[in-house]
């Protein structure tokens, strides 16, 4: 992926109200924050989908309610059952392996899957999975990236130097490959570094190799931010009154790289939900029993033909919530600055 | 044989039943690559020549004769080299007949049943003309040794093998094989009786190659062998050609009907089922795709496709080092949970359900019914599950489950979790990848708890199974018997049998060791394996299709309408 333009700001410029004309602005009281509020509640494709990003968390959420309604558990194999549907006893498996389509009752309401597995209730609680990494990721990554953005920018010399080519290095890595490197070779034994202890099943270890593979898509915008940012009069001032660095990184620095971090974190969130799927699907991301779109998309693929609900139904959940989250950002940046060109290319 | 699923290896079918000594007397004639005056080789009928393509999902292991363990590797090897003694290319019973080979006549056995001694045919040629001689068979084994093959362990018992692998010299001799090139004459000595060793003999591991053969793997150039079929065009990792050797004339050894058998390499299966659909294939070696084995069904069952029953068993282990496995208890509660309706569905229905360890086809089967662990073809009793676990004070330990990456392996794994977690423990799936997974669960050091399991025979003795559950087998890596079963009762009746070379008089000890290992709930065996055959339209399906209960499809006999 790439970044096309990494300098955003609130943009203070006049707000167009519905009649065309230039209001006046800002108004006396109302601050840059509130401006693009404003904007944002403007932008209605925005906020369809941040409510249907919204609807989506819920669902997640209400995954244990609907487990209990449908009386399984998102491991629980039903192989050998039978279940009822419109009077008719079919089985949730046949003999020969194909598992039953979409009943739209409450047990398998949208099918099983071949170990007979409730596709629905994995659908909602690989949901939780894959919100619960995308969002956790999202904050490693946008943490370390500030961290390291701002220790770069700041500093210069050779502290850049070596956070800049480090970020080079892993920049040169295609992000998917070195993934599944760190994601399989992680996977049986676990992560020990020191007192650091993570057990190989774990949904922390494809968190932390998505949250680390992806400062770098952040991390070099803040750096060129900060750059620009240690040259202003504020800073200056801050120097001349004996600010020392780590005060002036986060008592002035910091403030102004809010924007920037909150436009770039809906597209964080979904590329590492985008990136747990492709390593799950491939196996090494979240690993069995957690069901996962992923695992979900992988495991489907064998049945495409005679049970393609496996398949599309993940997918289709994939596809809304990355969507969701992509024209949620593309709000959210033209709320803080319309004239800002961001977006990260696959 | 080989476990690995990729590509399905799978040695055999229902080969039930009694192994004869078949003679082989007669004079052989004159022509280059023949014994001695007798019959001329075998045809047996169908239309001769003509090209077919093959599909394999993976390039076999090796195409060397000392090394190859895998069905795709020994399904070719088969045509292109022979060992002394070899098998009849027929199917069931008839193709589990040990035949002579490349020797006279079957081994004169001493009366303690440790020294075997044959007389090489005269007149025979490689496929590149060279002369065949009575040393290239030491020199056979010495490869099979120096090279650390798999199939090592099957000749160790050979006297100064052990020694030989230990020095480390490609050149040593081998005290224990005694060949006379003027003669003919080969002796070889064994350290200890084994009944088995007819059955070792016929391994392709055995299969005799030019004695320049250099010690590395030739797999990029086989070696000329004795055969109907010759290496060519070999590609690595994408195809080779089995082409036919016309000058071919064993004495009662099959010869080929076509021209040439190109194999390629086609990874992914639904393009094979596609291909074969559409007579771009004329034969894949694994079992359509999944989501197409249905239709496959459907429409083409004995018209252009067949299941066959391999010799071959699936089954879970169980850690007996490693708790709770190490209580009696809990194994029987695993084996009353298992519902085998339910693993068959996993198959696609491609599994026979049993509760044997031996399989249907295999030497000393015999069936246990009633299955000590319930009907394999109704439900499990889950409740005496659950209470046999209360009992054992087991509730709430965890448990890792192993399995691998291939599909039904890693839904196998998952499924044994969810029925553990049912009964009372704390279990979940841990998936390895394929190509490590024998050697993970096979080091003691991982403390694998209990996983997925399978084994096809690599020749129709009941004694290939049973060390799979010997205690004398167990190790430190490398480990084939993943539980550590060591139950000196068991122990004790098969490793007699096994040195027994009438294997009729020992059958029934086979079953007993069987009906015990099951009853004492050792292994929790679920079923047999099923593979396919689905041809082109192109082929002769009915006239010229031999399932082989060693070597799967004969490719000696196929042949096109």
């Amino acid at each position: 992926m790439s970044i096309a333009d990494s300098s955003v700001q609130p943009d203070l410029s006049p707000v167009l109200g519905d009649g065309g004309q230039a209001e006046a602005g800002p108004a006396p009281g109302i601050s840059a924050w509130a401006l693009a509020v404003r904007r944002l509640r403007r932008n209605k494709a925005a906020l369809l989908f941040g409510a249907l990003f919204v609807v989506l968390v819920a669902l997640a959420l209400a995954a244990p309610l609907w487990a209990q309604v449908a009386d399984t558990t998102p491991a629980r194999n039903h192989l050998s059952d039978t279940v009822v549907v419109d009077g008719k006893t079919e089985q949730v498996v046949t003999f020969d392996g194909v598992p039953i389509a979409p009943t739209w009752h409450k047990k398998f309401f949208l099918g099983a899957d071949q170990n007979g597995r409730d596709v629905a209730v994995r659908l909602l609680y690989g949901a939780r999975n894959s919100l619960f990494i995308g969002l956790t990721a999202a904050i490693i990554t946008a943490f370390l990236a500030v961290l390291l953005g701002m220790l770069a920018g700041y500093f210069r010399g050779w502290t850049d130097a070596i956070i800049s080519r480090s970020l080079d290095i892993m920049w040169a890595f295609p992000v998917l490959l070195l993934g599944v490197a760190l994601g399989v070779s992680l996977a049986l034994g676990g992560l020990k570094i020191g007192p650091l202890q993570i057990q190989g099943g774990s949904l922390w270890i494809p968190t932390l190799i998505i949250g680390v593979v992806s400062v770098v898509y952040l991390a070099r915008p803040i750096r060129g931010q900060v750059l620009s940012l240690r040259e202003k009069e504020f800073v200056e001032a801050a120097r001349a009154q004996g600010a020392g660095p780590v005060k002036i990184m986060f008592s002035e620095l910091l403030p102004n790289l809010a924007s920037t971090i909150l436009v770039f974190f809906p597209l964080l969130v979904a590329n590492a939900i985008l990136l747990e799927a492709a390593l799950s699907f491939l196996g090494a991301g979240v690993q069995p029993p957690e069901p996962s779109w992923g695992t979900m998309l992988s495991d489907g693929v064998v049945l495409l033909s005679t049970a393609p609900h496996l398949t599309i139904v993940p997918g289709l959940m994939l596809v809304l919530t990355v969507l969701a989250l992509n024209v949620f950002g593309d709000g959210v940046r033209d709320a803080l600055d319309p004239r800002a060109k961001v977006r990260l290319e696959h | 044989m080989s476990r690995t699923l990729r590509g399905l290896a799978c040695l055999s079918l229902a080969c039930a039943a009694m192994f004869g000594l078949a003679a082989c007397g007669g004079d052989d004639d004159n022509s280059a690559s023949t014994s001695t005056g007798g019959t001329a080789a075998t045809d047996a009928g169908g239309k001769t020549g003509g090209t077919i393509k093959t599909a394999y999902t993976s390039f076999p292991d090796y195409l060397d004769p000392a090394l190859s363990y895998t069905q795709e590797g020994w399904q070719s090897l088969w045509t292109v080299y022979t060992p002394l003694l070899t098998y009849k290319h027929a199917e069931g019973a008839e193709g589990a007949t040990i035949v002579p080979g490349l020797a006279e006549d079957m081994p004169d056995i001493s009366a303690d049943g440790k020294t075997y001694k044959l007389k090489l045919r005269t007149g025979l040629k490689y496929s590149d003309g060279t002369a065949v001689k009575a040393s290239d068979f030491e020199h056979a084994i010495k490869r099979v040794l120096n090279l650390e093959s798999g199939g090592a362990s099957f000749y160790s018992g050979i006297v100064g093998a052990e020694k030989y692998i230990k020095d480390g010299k490609a050149q040593a001799d081998i005290p224990g094989i005694v060949t006379d090139d003027a003669t003919g004459d080969i002796t070889i000595n064994l350290t200890k009786p084994d009944g088995r060793f007819p059955y070792i003999l016929t391994m392709v591991f055995a299969s005799l190659v030019p004695g320049d053969t250099p010690f590395k793997n030739m797999t990029k150039d086989p070696p000329p062998g004795v055969g109907p079929y010759k290496f060519d065009n070999v590609r690595i990792n994408r195809g080779y050609d089995l082409v036919k050797v016309p000058s071919f004339k064993v004495t009662d050894q099959q010869v080929g009907k076509l021209d040439t058998i190109s194999v390629q390499i086609i990874k992914n299966r639904r393009r094979q089922t596609q291909d074969t659909i559409q007579n771009k294939v004329d034969y894949m070696n694994d079992p359509p795709a999944p989501d197409q084995l249905r239709d496959v069904r459907a429409q083409y069952t004995d018209k252009r496709y067949k299941e066959f029953v391999t010799n071959s068993t699936y089954y879970y282990f169980l850690n007996h080092r490693v708790a709770p496995f190490d209580k009696p208890e809990v194994r029987q509660a695993v084996n009353y949970a298992v519902d085998k309706r339910s693993l068959a569905r996993l198959f696609g229905g491609l599994l026979e359900p049993g509760c044997n360890f031996l399989p249907p086809g295999m030497k000393g089967y015999q069936k246990v019914d009633p299955c000590p662990w319930g009907d394999p073809t109704a439900a499990p009793d889950v409740a005496k599950a659950k209470a046999l676990i209360k009992q054992a004070g087991v509730a709430g330990d965890s448990v890792t489950v192993f399995g691998n990456d291939e599909p039904e392996s890693k839904s196998l794994a998952e499924y044994l979790s969810d029925v553990l977690n049912e009964i009372g423990l704390k279990a979940k799936p841990r998936i390895v990848e394929a190509s490590v997974y024998f050697t993970t669960v096979g080091n003691q050091k991982t403390k694998a708890q209990a996983g997925f399991a399978n084994w096809f025979q690599d020749f129709p003795h009941p004694g290939n199974f049973f060390f799979l559950v010997d205690g004398k087998s167990i190790q430190e890596t490398n480990n084939q018997n993943f539980g550590n079963v060591d139950d000196p009762d068991i122990n004790a009746i098969f490793n007699k049998a096994d040195q027994n070379a009438d294997i009729d008089a020992v059958a029934g000890d086979y079953a007993r060791a069987d009906k015990l290992l099951v009853e004492r709930a050792h292994v929790v065996p679920y079923g047999h394996r099923k593979l396919t055959v689905f041809y082109s339209d192109r082929m002769d399906f009915d006239d010229c299709t031999v399932w082989h209960p060693v070597y799967n499809l004969d490719f000696t006999n196929l042949c096109l309408k």
